[in-house]
């Protein structure tokens, strides 16, 4: 009898906690969501890479993986990365994953766990702020990019922008 | 503001020039700022520009010398002192994060910049723009034209209109000298003890003015300051001939990345959250700008190169 329990203990903690691990690995959707805007589908989560189809607004994809502000998406109009922005996620309440999921995907600790390595970049923290110093050499080159005006104005000539008359709304005059 | 602070002048003139001991003036000078403005503006006598001026200069004549340079920091501060602040701030900023590593990025958004600065009413600013390696998602503002959008924003955005939309709100900052101001009132709360020196142009003196580092730019504006600064930003980019709404249009992105999302946390600690940004920009543009037919330039906008391959700190 206390083995027969014993057993039926065990099958019972098997099945709750493989049966949602498999139901993970079958469908590696960890989010859905809709397109918020229309934008390209590459093959890799960069700006420049091949672009394989183009989602339209409002069009749904299924979000398998994130990767720094990518998503890797499947959806009617091609499977590849999109810009994490251009996707609006389900409302959680929707959802077929945990809050938890929701906020690890937000946070970039979901996916595959692969998050990419960037160059010596650290968020920009008030303590990290606090403690900057005075960097001469960076601000020489800052300055060494300036335009004058008339360089600014040669280049907004080459891109069709005309100069406008726009009011201040009131209240905001000066 | 400049009515604020001259109204604040002639108080604090009246009670040097009558035998107050120090704490009383410094109790005064935080009594003012304590006030919500609606009620001490009712509270105050009401002064015409013109008897304001007369009366600062009667009382400015009977200080003793000591006390003039008190009166200076009062005066709205000049573009030499301007540019040095600013000057420092950029110069800490970029201690903490450099530029990205590619000149061409960063020649083509002084372009865009300094297109839609010279759209402003101070346009002879020396402007400085640079993208910072950052992939939180910010931008930043110092006095003088010193102006900083994080690689990780260039990277949200979807093209040159949007570039010019989130200059522009810093630009707005700049052009209304919002972080100044903040200084200067800062600095305001310490006249019971110290006298601000004339000279503030020496490095040590702009950094004692500023803080820590670069702490000032982890600091809150006036939430009114931000809601100012998309306004100008909005009109700006049209008046550069970009589509308008290109600057609501990226706040329409930031706000779904999550708040606990960390590349953001900076930027939702020190701006109202963008829905909110977005809902005071409606309420007071309505539908003024919609005949407009600005550009986007989404094929100009500068590609940036992969994190992965930019070399670092150059």
């Amino acid at each position: 009898m206390n083995q027969i329990t014993r057993v039926l203990a065990m099958t019972v903690l098997i099945l709750t906690t493989a049966l949602p691990l498999l139901a993970a690995t079958e469908s590696a959707e960890i989010a859905s969501g809709t397109a918020l805007k229309p934008d390209d589908i590459r093959e890799e989560p960069f700006r420049d890479a091949t672009t394989t189809g183009a989602l339209e607004k409002g069009d749904p994809v299924s979000i398998l993986e994130k990767d720094g502000g990518w998503l890797k998406i499947a959806s009617e109009k091609g499977n590849g990365w999109v810009r994490l922005l251009s996707i609006r996620r389900a409302d959680m309440t929707k959802a077929s994953v945990t809050v938890e999921g929701i906020l690890s995907l937000a946070s970039g600790r979901a996916g595959t766990g692969n998050i990419v390595a960037t160059t010596g970049i650290r968020g920009l923290t008030p303590e990290l702020l606090r403690l900057a110093k005075f960097h001469a050499a960076r601000l020489a080159r800052l300055e060494s990019y300036a335009v004058t005006r008339t360089q600014a104005r040669k280049f907004a000539d080459q891109g069709g922008l005309k100069a406008v008359s726009v009011p201040y709304l009131a209240g905001d005059e000066k | 503001m400049r009515c604020h602070l001259s109204a604040l002048c002639v108080m604090i003139l009246v009670c040097l020039s009558a035998p107050l001991p120090a704490q009383d003036v410094k109790k005064a000078i935080l009594d003012y700022f304590r006030k919500p403005s609606s009620a001490s503006d009712t509270a105050r006598p009401v002064l015409s520009d013109s008897d304001k001026s007369k009366l600062l200069n009667k009382l400015r004549h009977r200080l003793p010398d000591r006390l003039k340079g008190a009166t200076d920091a009062l005066q709205p501060i000049s573009l030499e002192h301007e540019i040095s602040i600013g000057r420092q701030i950029a110069g800490n900023l970029l201690g903490a994060a450099a530029l990205v590593g590619d000149d061409g990025l960063q020649t083509y958004v002084n372009k865009i910049g300094r297109w839609v600065a010279d759209q402003s009413e101070r346009p002879e600013l020396p402007w400085h723009f640079g993208v910072l390696d950052s992939h939180d998602v910010n931008a930043f503002a110092a006095p003088g034209g010193y102006i900083f959008v994080t690689r990780g924003l260039y990277s949200l955005l979807q093209n040159e209109a949007e570039l010019a939309g989130v200059l522009g709100h810093e630009i707005g900052h700049v052009i209304r000298r919002h972080h100044l101001k903040v200084l200067q009132q800062s600095r305001l709360l310490d006249l019971g003890r110290q006298i601000i020196p004339k000279k503030i142009t020496d490095n040590a003196f702009a950094q004692s003015l500023i803080g820590q580092g670069a702490e000032i730019v982890s600091r809150a504006l006036d939430q009114n300051a931000e809601f100012e600064a998309d306004r100008l930003a909005v009109i700006l980019t049209a008046r550069a001939g970009y589509d308008a709404f290109a600057l609501p249009a990226v706040l329409q992105q930031i706000g779904h990345v999550s708040r606990d999302h960390d590349r953001v946390a900076l930027l939702f600690k020190t701006h109202p959250h963008p829905d909110t940004r977005l809902q005071k920009l409606d309420a007071r543009l309505g539908d003024r700008l919609d005949h407009l037919k600005g550009r986007t330039l989404p094929n100009r906008l500068y590609h940036l190169k992969p994190a992965k391959t930019t070399k670092p700190g150059k």
